[in-house]
């Protein structure tokens, strides 16, 4: 089974919550798919973890094959190959990968190169569960690439999977979520909090994702959430109190259900919920 | 004449990007204001804007498919490199990044490219000034290109009115959104907040601006949050000459201004003036 952990808004507990499911539930895997800020790993504790890198292709042209016919780069929707008057210039970062340009070229003059635009870690955490996360190159637009492959790494349906997915409602918060069982959004108790979730909610019923809630701060803000949750028929899964204990271990990178062990039956129960939720179905 | 356009950025999210943002909008004067996270937008909260104009946006276009034409051959599945249309020859909107290979490839022209609406862009005023902001469908591409039309349209209208100042709330991460904000902006404001991860964070951002060659500041939020860390930061910071703008610590009344629906720097202004937001603000312009 994989499960995504997701927000829509920034910081409001993804991987607070996602680095508590996986060290209260036994056997499973987590996956950080947050590729341009993963912070996951730092609160497992990953140990010596083996990398390889993620590549993606561009164009490269053969000069005396070449005829300048301007095929390339009226087919590319991309601007990523433009010809001009002497040659043709790539612009391998706006270059999507498509593989249009090579197919439209009458003269064979084209072939790929690969890039690396960042790389994938696997290991173990310093509490022995597998861990895997993606980083992404600085100055990389976009870092879908590295959540594709990442999700290589879920398992068949006996373990279960937590993928700490990525702010935001667009294309890498899509890839991360995309083929998932069941989404466990994380928000907050405040006009923000409210305001991204909906747009998160929106996305997951387009997806045809069954998902849940999980309060984070609860305490800290208003009533407006449990309003909307209500009126929108929102199973609420559990509440993390809002408490500055647990801001400050967050603050010195530790996941907080480790060091007050009160509240591990809060993920247990949760993790529960959903999974006699799905047999249900 | 010169624009001032300041980007409030962060790397990672919920440091408090839209709280600083919005408590600077109503001490700048000649201002316009851009929301730039297209995904997850929420300054209008804050600014309670009258909505003047609302306009489509077209993003790239997207692959629809003539099942009365399609002889399911699959050729145009096997060409997708974004996996964007199933065995059944089903196409998913979500995943389809408009390069036109199907389109190219199909031998019975039953795929054409069409102008898909990805979001709307909003013109609005606000008691502070205009205000361009979006708002991406959710699940959707190209929110880099949403961004860089938001700003564009914000640089336009500051140009016809003659407005020196720009402020723009950004987006979280590094990648396409982010650098469509800083792209030829002039100063940039990196919001951190004091934990190991803000720290983390900061670093990468930091580096991503630094191609750029960007004038950058720092904020420090919720500094006392731990105190081994901040230090850590402005350790970081003087080793990196970046000017540490200001350092806000942890307070609920912030938060009861945004539930109340109101700038936490009008609110609670004696809050702000003691920790030196307004020497701040004058660095700013």
């Amino acid at each position: 089974m994989k499960i995504a952990v997701l927000s829509g808004k920034g910081g409001t507990g993804k991987t607070t919550v996602t680095s508590n499911f996986a060290v209260n539930i036994k056997n499973s895997i987590s996956i950080d798919s947050d590729v341009e800020e993963p912070n996951l790993h730092i609160f497992m504790d990953m140990k010596n973890p083996t990398s390889k890198p993620v590549y993606t292709l561009y164009p490269s042209i053969d000069k005396d094959l070449c005829t300048l016919c301007g095929k390339c780069g009226d087919f590319c929707n991309y601007h990523a190959i433009i010809p001009a008057k002497n040659q043709v210039i790539v612009f391998s970062e706006s270059c999507h990968d498509c593989g249009g340009c090579k197919l439209v070229c009458p003269n064979g003059a084209i072939t790929y190169k690969k890039r690396e635009i960042g790389k994938i870690f696997n290991g173990r955490s310093k509490y022995d569960t597998e861990l895997h996360y993606g980083l992404l190159n600085i100055g990389e637009m976009s870092g879908v690439k590295i959540i594709n492959q990442l999700k290589n790494y879920t398992d068949s349906d006996e373990t279960v999977t937590f993928i700490d997915s990525p702010p935001g409602t667009s294309c890498a918060t899509v890839a991360a979520v995309e083929d998932t069982d069941y989404a466990v959004i994380v928000s907050e108790p405040t006009p923000f909090g409210v305001s991204d979730m909906k747009m998160v909610v929106e996305m997951l019923r387009q997806m045809k994702i069954p998902f849940g809630l999980i309060i984070n701060k609860s305490g800290l803000g208003d009533e407006e959430i449990y309003h909307y949750c209500k009126d929108e028929n929102i199973e609420i899964l559990g509440e993390i109190p809002f408490d500055k204990k647990i801001a400050e271990l967050y603050a010195h990178g530790e996941i907080f259900s480790v060091s007050i062990p009160k509240y591990k039956d809060l993920f247990n129960n949760i993790y529960k919920k959903i999974v006699e939720g799905r047999r249900s179905l | 004449m010169n624009i001032n356009e300041i980007i409030v950025i962060s790397g990672k999210g919920g440091t408090g990007k839209t709280t600083l943002a919005a408590s600077i909008i109503p001490y700048l004067d000649d201002l316009i204001i851009a929301d730039c996270d297209v995904d997850a937008p929420d300054l209008n909260i804050l600014l309670d804007p009258q909505i003047k104009f609302t306009n489509k946006f077209v993003g790239l276009k997207k692959a629809i498919i003539d099942s009365d034409k399609c002889v399911h051959c699959g050729l145009c599945q096997t060409h997708c490199k974004f996996s964007a249309i199933s065995k059944d020859i089903i196409l998913s909107q979500s995943k389809c990044e408009g390069c036109g290979v199907c389109e190219f490839i199909c031998p019975n022209d039953a795929i054409s490219m069409k102008d898909a609406v990805v979001g709307e862009l909003y013109e609005s005023s606000t008691n502070f000034g205009d205000f361009l902001h979006a708002k991406l469908i959710p699940g959707e591409e190209t929110s880099g290109k949403l961004v860089a039309e938001v700003r564009k349209k914000a640089k336009a209208l500051a140009l016809l009115n003659n407005k020196k100042n720009i402020i723009v709330d950004g987006s979280p991460g590094i990648a396409c959104n982010v650098i469509s904000s800083i792209t030829g902006a002039s100063q940039v404001i990196i919001v951190t907040e004091s934990t190991f991860s803000g720290l983390h964070d900061l670093k990468r951002i930091y580096e991503l601006t630094k191609k750029f060659n960007l004038k950058v500041q720092v904020v420090i939020n919720k500094f006392d949050l731990s105190l081994h860390h901040s230090e850590m930061i402005e350790k970081y910071c003087s080793e990196n000459n970046i000017t540490i703008g200001l350092k806000i610590p942890f307070t609920k009344k912030i938060v009861s201004s945004i539930v109340s629906k109101t700038i936490p720097s009008v609110g609670e202004k004696n809050f702000f003036k003691d920790i030196g937001f307004f020497n701040f603000i004058d660095s700013l312009v």
